[in-house]
């Protein structure tokens, strides 16, 4: 029995799956890999023009802080307006 | 060894105790934990029992592997009838009580009945006994545990406890233990103060033997590499939880003034970087700590900075504390966020239940359904702290209508106050939504909606959804320990696959809970995180039990029909607004309006909702109401429920 379980779980394998240096676009359909320099507070998605704040948890290891703020507020806001005209025009799906 | 730990029944009302071991035959159906304590739901407790009286059966447990040389077993599990929802009551915490009970000789206790006056109970080396809680009673959750600890004069005792929220029956109280960890949902703190039982305190010395030591040992080894490599549990141990809330708010995933909005705009002061830095600036830089046997340490140590509660210790915040004391009520302060977080610790009530259930009320009173007479003067507008911890110190402690009307949950206080109150109430079975919103998710949609605790995210969620994992690595995840060929998809706002994601994870999820071991330490927030693969061999090595991956898949199965089976009884409908597997009206009629660009405009879709709750209950072995097929229990062996087995 304790020889069978030495082999690594899926688990364990998924490992060198991991990406580093990287985070993705909080835009759901995006989730572009956006690769920030070493230490930028903030990020552009290319594809999507979303800004992003980045944090750093440590160096090398960046996380997505939060939207900045005005900028995608303002193309949030401006999407809401096209959507529901859509909607209008169409009618419910 | 762990499998010798007992189970013992306390009467209150007769002061009677029984202590029994618990046969192996029940330990390889359902572990312990969790899974355990819902057979013992379903066997001891009457069908319609109120919830708040003797007749309902509160049980406590640590998971199969407490204490054990496996990581991050601190898990307690505390699980009775539901005050709050009428339904099944369950909570889970850490700290360390249950490594400390399971010393003590044991892993469960079944306790009925109430007692005349309020009582505690004293458990040391296998010995039981209920003792006066005069002293204790009225006291917060902290100075209970220095008052126990003091009478028995004993620092390194361990209790789980209520505070003035449960002595006063507020119907979402929580157990406590610790400074922080909390019990939460469904009101197990309630069902405590209705049977006048203040604490359970244990100190233990006796040896839990180990089945293959050495083994156990290399293995845990392993373990904790696979634990602290990945990336989730590093930002975790460095920011907490709250970077959870972080992340989701960026999208536009976390429901603010109650449900009108999906992004909480501007909210820099309690963002996850903020509360480190007050937590460096009033702790220093190693104020991360953590539960017994866990290498994550994801809970932040705090002083309030400013204010008339300055320089108090408290910790967390966690980020449910941030969704329901800062975004569903759209307060952006930080000093709000850490002083309303000492106060729900201290008094022992759910953050999540009572931040909702007062922005519920904001949004009332914003709308005139609720007016100046009804809060008392109180201007109860979204947005104002102070009148926000004057709400919260009402319901803990039953002050005034209001105070009063929303200490008894959502359901009876849309009731009482009437008009469409309910049609504003962000629930599932009687439980308030955690503060996510999921109109852009719906897996999760689907997850809060047919939780079996009611609407709830630790029961079935497949947070690694949002990852937009390429569908190869999903496929190695999800067709494993049971074969699935069926479709996948790596867009977190489709439909399709999900509800096979969320089988999957109720049952990866009911795992942990029967083990004991962290949601954290699981295939919950991190892809590359243990699951059943990997609990074959720690329960092997500690216990001995030797239990391939697929039969732990089975065990939880199998724990998580006890609790259908309970909830059915308990008159679970599939569409019932209260009792069922159906989501508010506003996830499919109003659109969000905040967040990333795909996220706006977006609503649940109906049809294709519904159908995933068809597909669901398909891959549950339910018929189309959401009851087993015969054939179901048969295979499951619980046909022959209750089977009073113990």
């Amino acid at each position: 029995m304790v020889n069978e379980k030495e082999g690594l779980s899926t688990a364990e394998s998924l490992r060198k799956t991991r990406t580093y240096g990287q985070v993705r676009c909080h835009n759901p359909s995006c989730m572009g890999r956006l690769e920030p320099k070493s230490g930028e507070p903030t990020v552009k998605c290319p594809m999507c023009h979303m800004e992003w704040r980045v944090a750093w948890v440590k160096e090398g290891f960046p996380r997505i802080r939060g939207p900045v703020w005005d900028v995608n507020k303002r193309l949030a806001e401006e999407e809401f307006g096209r959507k529901m005209k859509e909607v209008k025009k169409d009618g419910p799906k | 060894m762990a499998l010798n730990r007992k189970i013992a029944y306390i009467d209150l009302s007769t002061g009677k105790i029984e202590i029994k071991p618990i046969p192996l035959e029940v330990r390889r159906k359902f572990l312990g934990g969790r899974g355990l304590d819902a057979y013992l739901l379903y066997n001891h407790t009457k069908q319609g029992c109120d919830p708040l009286g003797p007749d309902n059966t509160l049980m406590v447990s640590g998971g199969i592997l407490t204490a054990t040389l496996a990581s991050a077993t601190s898990r307690c599990h505390v699980m009775a009838k539901s005050p709050l929802g009428g339904m099944l009551g369950s909570a889970n915490m850490g700290g360390f009580f249950t490594p400390e009970l399971a010393w003590a000789g044991f892993h469960h206790l079944v306790i009925k009945g109430k007692a005349d006056k309020p009582v505690y109970l004293w458990i040391h080396n296998g010995k039981i006994e209920i003792r006066d809680a005069k002293n204790i009673w009225g006291k917060t959750v902290t100075d209970t545990q220095w008052a126990i600890r003091e009478e028995l004069g004993d620092d390194d005792i361990k209790s789980l406890v209520i505070g003035p929220a449960g002595e006063n029956l507020v119907r979402y109280a929580n157990v406590m233990t610790g400074i922080k960890n909390s019990g939460g949902r469904t009101g197990m703190g309630a069902v405590m103060g209705s049977k006048n039982l203040k604490a359970i305190a244990a100190r233990g010395t006796m040896d839990i033997k180990i089945a293959y030591p050495k083994e156990a040992l290399e293995y845990n080894k392993r373990f904790i590499d696979q634990i602290t490599s990945a990336k989730v549990n590093q930002t975790q141990g460095t920011l907490g939880t709250p970077f959870i809330w972080g992340a989701t708010n960026s999208w536009g995933g976390v429901r603010t003034r109650n449900f009108q909005y999906n992004q909480m705009l501007y909210a820099d002061e309690i963002e996850p970087e903020s509360i480190d830095e007050n937590a460096i600036k009033t702790i220093g830089p190693y104020h991360m700590t953590g539960c017994f046997g866990c290498q994550v340490h994801c809970r932040a140590q705090y002083k309030i900075p400013t204010g008339p509660y300055a320089g108090i210790y408290d910790e967390g915040p966690e980020y449910t504390s941030q969704g329901g004391m800062s975004s569903e009520p759209d307060i952006p302060g930080l000093e709000n966020l850490l002083v309303c977080n000492h106060l729900v610790d201290q008094w022992g009530v759910d953050n999540l239940e009572i931040g909702s259930i007062i922005s519920w009320a904001m949004e009332l009173y914003e709308l005139g359904i609720l007016t100046d007479k009804e809060t008392e003067g109180l201007d109860l507008r979204f947005g104002n702290a102070e009148a926000f911890q004057e709400m919260l110190e009402r319901i803990c402690f039953r002050k005034g209508w209001l105070g009063n009307v929303l200490a008894e949950g959502g359901i009876i206080a849309s009731e009482k106050i009437g008009k469409n109150s309910f049609d504003y109430l962000i629930q599932v079975k009687g439980v308030s939504n955690l503060h996510s919103d999921e109109r852009a998710t719906p897996a999760l949609a689907l997850n809060i909606a047919t939780a079996s605790r009611g609407s709830d995210h630790l029961r079935s969620r497949p947070a690694i959804d949002l990852y937009h994992l390429p569908v190869d690595v999903m496929r190695r995840i999800y067709s494993s320990p049971v074969p699935y060929d069926g479709p996948l998809s790596s867009e977190h706002t489709e439909y399709i696959g999900k509800p096979w994601q969320v089988f999957w994870h109720e049952n990866c999820y009911m795992g942990v809970d029967c083990l004991g071991i962290c949601k954290y330490h699981t295939t919950f927030l991190g892809a590359t995180l243990p699951n059943f693969e990997d609990w074959s061999r720690v329960l092997y090595y500690n216990t001995g039990l030797e239990l391939t991956p697929r039969e732990i898949w089975d065990v939880a199965e199998r724990s998580n029909m006890m609790e259908r089976l309970f909830n059915l009884r308990e008159g679970l409908t599939r569409n019932d607004l209260k009792k069922g597997d159906m989501l508010n009206h506003r996830y499919f009629d109003e659109p969000a309006r905040r967040g990333a660009l795909d996220v706006v405009g977006k609503v649940i879709d109906r049809k294709k909702f519904e159908k995933m709750i068809d597909e669901l209950y398909e891959y549950k072995g339910l018929d189309q109401n959401g009851v087993p097929k015969p054939e179901t229990l048969k295979r499951l062996g619980v046909d022959k429920e209750p089977s009073h087995l113990l």
